[in-house]
């Protein structure tokens, strides 16, 4: 190494410092008006009760949705004074997942919420916990045993892509030959597969439609982007696009933007809030989106907590909380989207 | 010495028992000089080959769609962020070492420029972050192979994690829109220059930079000797560990670079950006020549490397085939293309 | 000699690598049950010859006969299934495998082909290994862990568990105590009591003489006496066959006695390197070669590339025109002007993809860069100014340095130095690879460099290399500096005595002055 620094070096290292000290101060990501993304609804029976710990695992929030099912578990046991949150870190490695629910189950916390990175993979973890007397809420990615959970709570992803396919008809009645695409998720996903199919299966309602393509992106913008522009290059005419997911939505509004194209209506899945604020705004494409609700993760919550005291849900004749609840996937456009704008996740 | 050294005597005593040399060598006659001459020739001549018979499927599969000036700009547009990390992770592998980092190094250079508090600087505090980021990881990254002797795959393989862990700290997962038209407004049409994509005019200007780099300056030079014979290198007096220093700083600056095109392209900056693309930039440059050992490689081979499958993956969404396919046909070029490779080598 | 049909007859056996013909028509005859020694000074052919014997390497030209059939040896396996082992100078162990898995590599006992029975295996080589008088060796210990006898040892017991019929020992005894040499030889004597043949290779004179029958002389390639009696044949007549030459060495003339020289451009002061090499002294001038003599494993090499800075010295420091070098910096060694050709060419000097003015230019880049920017027509007339000097062949400096031939690969080494305009050159083995007609020319090269003003330090293992070229002889043993004096004061057997004094078998047998050399 260079014994003495010569003075251009001194000089170069001194604009280093500033720079990273301009660069430090560029990581800050905090908007000036910042609102939380989750529903303020108050619970079914917030009134104090028997305090419960909870203990959360999730994956690595590395996706907005992700993200969002975080926050809104987080902000949700907040609400109650009763209620103690264990959150561990999220991973998408099954082995380190398994590590730490088993570290969930050793603390003894009341009742665990799991969304597991892979659900068959961890369905001995949540067996585990349950024969440990611990009732285990599973959150969206079902494990493969029903001994495994006390409760299941998720989406819908075949009513999502049915849902979608719905909208798309009804507006699109009347219209001969209409051409419809779709821009798909993760291939290697059971989900991506389901969302196509109830697609597909709504699309037979509507003989007058066509799906003339489908690519498969991966949950990115970057892949979003790229795929939606080769498949408007493949095709100079549509008339609907059903995507997927918001996040790799918005590469997909680059590209339809870029190509200057807007002779087509597009749907768009998940709820992100950049999303309802395009339909709100009713300038572009976009003119729907279907839910795929990340405020599953506060009814996880408060399911967790009524677990813990032995409560039923309220609202409901049982005594006991239900075994398995599917949201339903809630197309929101223009007429109804200041209802959820609350619930859209960036 | 009075004897000239002929083709047949090439397989050293150190060869072990390799197979007899090819009997389709060259003819005597030509000089070493001219085979020299015909076997980089005949490298790209076949990947120019391989282009050409794509373009054929493509334009018998799909005429319209494909043989279009929109398409084509739409393939550059494509292959211009790829390429410009591909640029950079060829002069690695031609120091003999590899740069896992740089799909991670992107993402984490296009989030933090892309942050709110970076964009208050505009269109040159942008720029000029996801510039410094990706030198600054490079230089982390040189400074750990140089001088902490590590191993150049464990110390980008960490580069990759932590890059990575930073990027998604920086956004929360969230996707960061990208708010300054001057950015923006380079993805767009109208921001063509005669029809070509600003994008394109970067990767143009990068490749040729890198070709003259390589092919004409002491840099290039010291880089390719350090690959072929690092120990030569280092006895005939060559500071190697500030050569290796540099490559890496050079990779980084490429990523940078590449991170400001993406958040121009797409218009956002997400963790996830830059995804796998250490392995298509490793990948073209491998069927564009470039040895994995070090020593050789070019260019242009490694820009022919991600048009080729750029190329391909535009044929097969025109055709609307799915990803399953086209990542089998990616990997089937691979192996084809280093089948090819070793021939070469065995001939040489 | 016995009637019956020999056990290996190799006959014509002939190999050529780029520039060298390594074995030129070779014959050897070996019996079962004798003790065959193979003597040659380095690069007379042995290494290569025992490895086509090995099937690592395909004959040009030849034919080998193995009881009574004629055989090709395809592979080292197709060897080794004929009852042919081989025991090399670097042992081919995995540092990481016990004892037994190094032993039965390749062949383990397993059941149902494909589960090793590890306890077989062990007893197995527990027995070999009492055989080879080693029972302390413990089966199941790392071999990573053992001493270079015990890992000879273990590697011999290889060559036992197959089936063999033949041994080859390439140098056992260089790394082994007296003692130790003493069970080698009962292990060769119960060995060839059992009908199996030993060839066995060695420079030690006085070894042959106690276990070897019958030994076969290489030099140049060629077998120049086969079957001599190894008790009987004078010890002079075997160094005779080992250094006498066909073709003569032609050595330049060097300047007259008694020739003053300016003050030395290169001082070396007590510099060491523990386990290497002991504190040396020495100062080199400009006009003067000085040529640094010994065995194999003396601390020449180890002494050239710790005076170039490649290896960082223990003690000690290196001064050029009076300016201490900065320890261990190739790069400050370059700045004052020394220049390496290094004993392995290939691997540490050339670039070997690249041509010939690439390799010629490497050091010198920046002379012809404008900002970086090279200027591509003055780099290669220079190379060609460089190379034509030293009429380097083919007078074309594009050519792939590859294609050259030994000795013009060495001397795009030199035109490399010659370009930088180098004071000092270190010259590690500089004909090693390079054919015997070219080393004259090669030799007239060097001494006009040194008429020119360039200081040389000559390493050769070729003891008539270093009293031909050199003007002063430093002698080595052992990384210790044991003579000095002028080269027209002394002669190979002097030398050769000097090297070898204090072997670790005492020299017994050997009446007259002089030993083999390696």
């Amino acid at each position: 190494m260079p014994q003495i620094p010569s003075r251009r070096g001194l000089l170069f290292g001194g604009a280093a410092v500033g720079a990273t000290a301009l660069l430090a101060s560029c990581t800050s990501n905090e908007p000036k008006n910042s609102k939380p993304a989750v529903s303020d609804r108050p619970a079914a029976d917030d009134k104090p009760g028997k305090p419960v710990t909870i203990g959360f695992a999730g994956p690595q929030a590395d996706h907005g949705w992700l993200n969002a099912i975080n926050e809104n578990a987080k902000s949700r046991a907040e609400k109650y004074s009763d209620v103690t949150l264990e959150i561990t870190e999220g991973s998408n490695d099954t082995a380190a997942q398994i590590g730490q629910i088993e570290t969930l189950i050793n603390k003894k916390v009341d009742v665990l919420v799991i969304l597991p990175a892979d659900g068959k993979a961890l369905t001995q973890v949540g067996l585990k916990a349950m024969r440990a007397g611990i009732p285990v809420v599973n959150l969206d990615r079902i494990f493969d045993s029903p001994q495994a959970y006390r409760c299941w709570i998720g989406g819908d992803n075949y009513g999502m892509g049915f849902n979608a396919g719905q909208y798309i008809g009804e507006k699109l009645k009347g219209k001969q030959n209409a051409k419809v695409v779709e821009l798909a998720g993760l291939d290697n996903l059971e989900l991506t597969k389901q969302r196509t199919q109830g697609f597909d299966d709504a699309l037979k309602n509507y003989p007058n439609i066509t799906k003339v393509a489908r690519q498969a992106a991966e949950f990115t913008v970057e892949s979003g982007q790229s795929k939606m522009a080769q498949l408007l290059q493949a095709q100079k005419h549509i008339d609907a696009l059903w995507n997927h997911d918001d996040d790799q939505g918005v590469g997909a509004l680059r590209a339809i933007e870029q190509a200057g194209r807007d002779e087509f209506l597009m749907v768009g899945g998940a709820g992100a809030l950049s999303a309802f604020e395009q339909i709100k705004q009713d300038r572009g494409v976009l003119k729907a989106t279907v839910l795929y609700p990340p405020t599953m993760a506060a009814s996880a919550i408060d399911l967790a907590r009524a677990l813990g005291q032995g409560k039923g849900v309220s609202g409901m004749a049982e005594f006991e909380i239900p075994a398995s609840i599917t949201l339903f996937s809630a197309v929101v456009d223009k007429t109804n989207v200041d209802q959820y704008m609350p619930t859209g996740f960036r | 010495m009075t004897q000239p050294a002929t083709p047949a005597q090439q397989g050293g005593p150190d060869a072990g028992p390799s197979p007899a040399p090819a009997a389709d060598a060259p003819a005597d006659g030509a000089g070493p000089l001219r085979l020299l001459w015909a076997r980089a020739d005949a490298r790209t001549l076949s990947l120019l080959g391989v282009l050409a018979v794509l373009v054929l499927i493509g334009g018998i599969t799909k005429p319209d769609e494909f043989l279009d000036t929109r398409n084509l700009q739409l393939v550059l547009t494509l292959s211009s962020i790829i390429g410009v990390v591909t640029v950079g992770m060829t002069f690695v592998i031609m120091s003999g070492g590899i740069d896992l980092s740089v799909g991670a190094i992107v993402a984490l250079s296009s989030v933090w420029a892309s942050t709110v508090a970076t964009q208050e600087f505009g269109f040159a505090g942008v720029l000029f972050t996801a510039v410094l980021v990706g030198v600054g990881c490079g230089l982390v990254n040189g400074v750990l192979i140089a001088y902490g002797g590590m191993v150049p795959f464990i110390a980008t393989l960490a580069m990759l994690a932590s890059a990575r862990g930073l990027a998604l700290h920086i956004t929360g997962g969230k996707t960061q829109t990208v708010s300054i038209d001057g950015i923006l407004r380079l993805g767009n049409r109208d921001a063509y220059v005669l029809g070509v994509p600003p994008l394109v005019l970067v990767f143009a200007a990068v490749t040729v930079i890198g070709w003259l780099v390589l092919n004409r300056t002491t840099f290039g030079r010291r880089t390719v000797a350090v690959g072929g014979n690092a120990e030569a290198a280092r006895l005939a007096g060559i500071d190697v560990r500030r050569q290796r220093l540099y490559l890496y700083l050079l990779s980084g600056l490429c990523c940078g670079i590449a991170a400001f095109l993406l958040l121009a392209l797409v218009g956002s900056g997400q963790n996830t950006n830059g995804n796998l693309y250490e392995l298509d930039a490793i990948a073209a440059a491998i069927i564009g020549g470039t040895l994995l050992s070090g020593g050789r490689g070019t260019i242009v081979g490694s820009v022919l490397g991600v048009l080729i499958f750029t190329t391909i993956s535009n044929i097969f969404a025109l055709n609307n085939l799915q990803s399953d396919v086209q990542q089998i046909a990616k990997g089937a070029i691979i192996v084809a293309a280093v089948l090819v490779q070793r021939r070469t080598a065995s001939t040489t | 000699m016995a009637p019956e049909p020999s056990l290996l007859s190799m006959s014509g056996i002939t190999k050529s690598f780029p520039g060298v013909r390594a074995l030129d028509g070779v014959d050897l005859e070996v019996q079962a049950g004798e003790v065959h020694c193979l003597l040659g000074q380095n690069g007379a052919g042995k290494s290569t010859l025992i490895k086509v014997l090995a099937g690592a390497h395909q004959p040009d030209d030849g034919q080998i006969t193995w009881r009574g059939e004629h055989i090709t040896l395809k592979s080292p396996i197709a060897a080794m299934r004929l009852g042919i082992a081989t025991i090399y100078q670097e042992l081919d162990l995995v540092a990481h495998l016990s004892v037994a898995e190094n032993v039965f590599l390749g062949h383990e006992p397993t059941t149902a082909g494909f589960v090793v029975r590890g306890r077989d295996a062990r007893s197995a080589t527990a027995t070999l290994l009492k055989r080879l008088g080693h029972p302390e060796i413990d089966p199941a210990r790392l071999v990573g862990e053992l001493s270079a006898a015990q890992q000879q040892v273990v590697s011999m017991a290889r060559a036992l568990s197959h089936d063999v019929r033949l041994i080859v020992m390439d140098e056992p005894s260089a790394a082994l105590d007296p003692d130790e040499v003493d069970n080698l030889f009962r292990i060769v004597g119960d060995l060839t009591a059992a009908g199996v043949a030993v060839v066995y290779i060695s420079h030690r004179l006085e070894e042959i003489r106690r276990i070897g029958d019958r030994v076969t002389v290489l030099k140049d390639g060629r077998a120049v006496a086969g079957g001599l009696p190894a008790e009987s044949t004078p010890t002079r007549e075997i160094v005779a066959l080992m250094t006498g030459r066909n073709v003569e060495y032609v050595f330049p003339p060097r300047p007259p006695a008694g020739t003053e020289y300016p003050p030395p451009v290169l001082t070396v002061e007590g510099l060491a390197r523990d386990g290497e090499f002991a504190p040396l002294d020495l100062e080199l001038r400009p006009g003067e070669i000085v040529g640094l003599a010994g065995l194999v494993g003396s601390g020449r090499s180890e002494i050239l590339e710790t005076v170039y800075g490649a290896r960082r010295p223990s003690a000690g420091r290196v001064l050029v025109d009076g300016t201490p070098l900065r320890p261990g910096s190739v790069r400050s060694a370059v700045r004052a002007g020394l220049g390496l050709a290094p004993e392995e060419r290939k691997a540490q000097a050339l670039l070997m993809l690249e041509s010939v003015t690439r390799n010629v230019t490497v050091s010198t880049l920046s002379r012809f860069a404008r900002a970086g920017w090279l200027d591509r027509r003055a780099e290669r007339a220079a190379a060609r100014r460089a190379t034509r000097e030293l009429s380097l062949r083919p007078d074309n400096p594009d050519v792939p340095v590859r294609t050259l031939s030994g000795g013009n690969q060495q001397k795009a080494v030199l035109a490399r130095w010659l370009l930088r305009g180098c004071r000092v050159l270190l010259l590690d083995e500089p004909t090693r690879g390079v054919d015997i007609g070219a080393r004259a020319e090669l030799y007239a090269v060097v001494r006009r460099l040194a008429d020119e003003g360039l200081a040389v330090l000559l390493v050769s293992s070729e003891v008539p290399e270093v009293l031909g070229l050199a003007d002063r002889v430093l002698v080595l043993r052992e990384g210790l500096v044991v003579h000095t004096a002028p080269a027209r004061e002394l002669d190979e057997h002097r030398v050769l005595d000097l090297v070898m004094e204090g072997s670790p078998v005492p020299t017994q047998s050997v009446t007259e002055e002089g030993s083999a050399t390696s």
